[in-house]
């Protein structure tokens, strides 16, 4: 579904981002790219929906090469959840849902406003998929918790049918009860619509519990990559600490640069 | 090398409070502002307006500045409501269908004349019917008082649709090229750069006298100002919304329009509330150099040495003006 072959990103500052990523997420998997903050997983997150540029590499979206031309037709199948939910404020929970439509409005009717009915009925669908009710339809988005934003969120994310759902973080400002409800939402949602995802988190147990496969990054790297049954505590002392201990997880990447110093990648957050 | 032997608190070099620097340049800041008052006869107010504090008190005669206020109190009082006009001026003049809360009376006139046969001094005096509407001169300041607000409704009405454009391209995430962003930016200074009443008296030469001078002076001197409040509001948005939004291949008027707006909105009301209110404070102003409105009334009126008149207008614009931040006022509180 998704692949990465080679894929690098610094950014202007010199920090680099990305080191020659490559791997590949088949269709329907709930992949978990787990990292300390600044490993480079935003980053790998974004790059799919156009929000970054790759600095060198390429990547692939359903068999086709992302290019700057078929950018835009990538957008519309590649949905994203976001660590703050972003979602506007003071437009009602369904305005935000339909949001996630923008693409396929005119812009006229958008600017106005109107979206076809079916499209109305088909966010009012979602809505009640998240666990909403018919009272928070026209709530401001604003008003509702944090839980309820991130459902919001969710809702916003499957309107378009999308194939690949990239999730960044999106349990990192929820307490754990909430953070588990949200992520089996998207694990059952994503499974329903046959949708791939990659969800980037930085929590061991929750990972363990809804991955189906794990990628490991330190410092925009990949140095894991594999079933959530082979996380062990040597791997996981790599992915966070960067240091090598006696198992090798990753021969063809040399010890240096898994053991960046902090500095590199404290930057980049 | 490098192994000095750090100093004991007691020997720690603590700087003084005032430095010889600091009041070297506090003596030539007060020099400097010394000659500039002397300019500016900011002495020669001290004195005059102790003289007029020194006679209200008893201390003193006369005072320049005391008398000066006595004559325009005298003058302004009392204030003229009424308008009396003579009816054989009038055109159209409808006996059976007066004008509402007006009535007729006749006035008495005393002239002297020299008469040409005695060659001696003569009083003649003679009645005219005149129409007296005891609240006539009132209603024509409020109307024009009401023209005045409107001028401001429509300037700032000017305003805002000049604004939005200029603040899209003028904003740095939607300008469509570098350029534009620059030009959108000068554009918005130029016009704020332009005062009003200049622009006004030029805008008269080229309108004429009235309204429409006093409209577009007012829009497009604040055009500038909302243009770059707008603008600067776009570039500070959150940025998380949009993000999501162009993620999903939605184009920037769009991104604008779901991400952006929404969240501007409370303060752009704001800032147009603000507008409206400074332009109808403005507008009474700009009527000076005849740009319409209440303004003009006021300069003609001063000019005829009417100031009975002139205090009734002062009357209405500070009642309007004084209505309006109370109303103003309230607004805002609900709007936030």
């Amino acid at each position: 579904m998704v692949r990465f072959e080679a894929v690098s990103k610094h950014f202007p500052d010199c920090t680099q981002a990305l080191k020659s990523v490559s791997l590949e997420v088949p269709k329907g998997e709930f992949c978990v790219v787990l990292g300390p903050s600044g490993a480079g997983k935003s980053t790998l997150l974004r790059l799919l929906n156009g929000l970054v540029a790759p600095s060198e590499g390429e990547f692939y979206f359903a068999g086709e090469r992302v290019t700057r031309r078929n950018l835009r037709s990538v957008q519309k199948r590649v949905a994203m959840i976001h660590q703050s939910f972003n979602l506007v404020q003071r437009l009602p929970v369904i305005s935000n849902v339909l949001s996630g439509m923008l693409p396929a409005i005119s812009t006229p009717r958008a600017l106005l406003g109107v979206f076809p009915a079916e499209l109305q009925r088909k966010a009012c669908r979602l809505i009640d998929r998240v666990g909403l009710g018919e009272e928070h339809v026209y709530r401001r988005a604003g008003d509702l918790s944090g839980g309820q934003q991130q459902r919001v969120g969710i809702a916003r994310a499957f309107i378009g049918d999308p194939l690949v759902v990239l999730a960044d973080e999106p349990v990192a400002s929820l307490d754990p009860r909430i953070s588990r409800s949200i992520l089996s939402l998207l694990k059952e949602a994503s499974r329903e619509q046959d949708a791939t995802v990659l969800c980037s988190l930085h929590q061991v147990d929750l990972t363990r519990e809804f991955a189906d496969r794990v990628i490991g990054m330190h410092a925009g790297r990949v140095v894991f990559d594999g079933g959530v049954e082979e996380l062990t505590d040597e791997v996981l002392s790599v992915i966070y600490d960067g240091t090598r201990t006696k198992t090798e997880v990753r021969p063809d990447i040399p010890y240096a640069a898994c053991a960046l110093p902090f500095a590199a990648y404290q930057r980049a957050s | 090398m490098g192994a000095e032997v750090p100093a004991q608190p007691d020997q720690w070099r603590l700087k003084p409070a005032y430095s010889v620097r600091t009041l070297v340049l506090l003596l030539a800041a007060s020099v400097l502002l010394a000659f500039s008052a002397h300019r500016t006869e900011i002495d020669r107010m001290l004195v005059l307006s102790g003289e007029a504090v020194a006679a209200a008190a008893g201390h003193r005669e006369t005072s320049q500045v005391l008398k000066g206020l006595r004559r325009i109190a005298t003058d302004l009082f009392p204030l003229q409501f009424s308008e009396t006009r003579e009816i054989a001026r009038l055109e159209n003049f409808d006996r059976d269908h007066l004008p509402p809360f007006s009535y007729l009376a006749s006035q008495e006139t005393r002239e002297s004349r020299l008469n040409s046969d005695t060659m001696a001094m003569e009083e003649t005096t003679m009645a005219r019917e005149v129409l007296v509407q005891p609240v006539g001169y009132l209603g024509h300041a409020i109307l024009l008082m009401l023209q005045t607000i409107e001028i401001a409704f429509w300037g700032t009405v000017l305003a805002v649709l000049l604004a939005v454009p200029l603040a899209i391209l003028g904003a740095r995430n939607f300008t469509p090229h570098p350029a534009i962003y620059h030009g959108s930016r000068t554009v918005c200074s130029f016009l704020r750069a332009m005062p009003e009443l200049i622009s006004a008296l030029f805008l008269v030469l080229a309108f004429g006298f009235g309204p429409i001078a006093g409209v577009l002076a007012l829009g497009l001197h604040t055009a500038g100002v909302l243009g770059k409040f707008f603008a600067d509001d776009v570039e500070n948005a959150d940025r998380g919304p949009q993000d999501a939004l162009r993620s999903t291949g939605a184009n920037r008027l769009k991104v604008l329009g779901y991400a952006v707006f929404p969240q501007v909105l409370p303060s752009y009301l704001a800032y147009i509330q603000y507008i409206l209110e400074r332009n109808i404070r403005t507008a009474t102003v700009i009527g000076i150099v005849g740009a319409g409105g209440i303004g003009q009334e006021l300069k003609g009126r001063f000019e005829m040495f009417n100031f009975s008149h002139v205090s009734t207008i002062l009357l209405v614009i500070f009642i309007t003006v004084m209505t309006l931040e109370y109303l103003t006022g309230r607004l805002r509180g609900r709007l936030l």
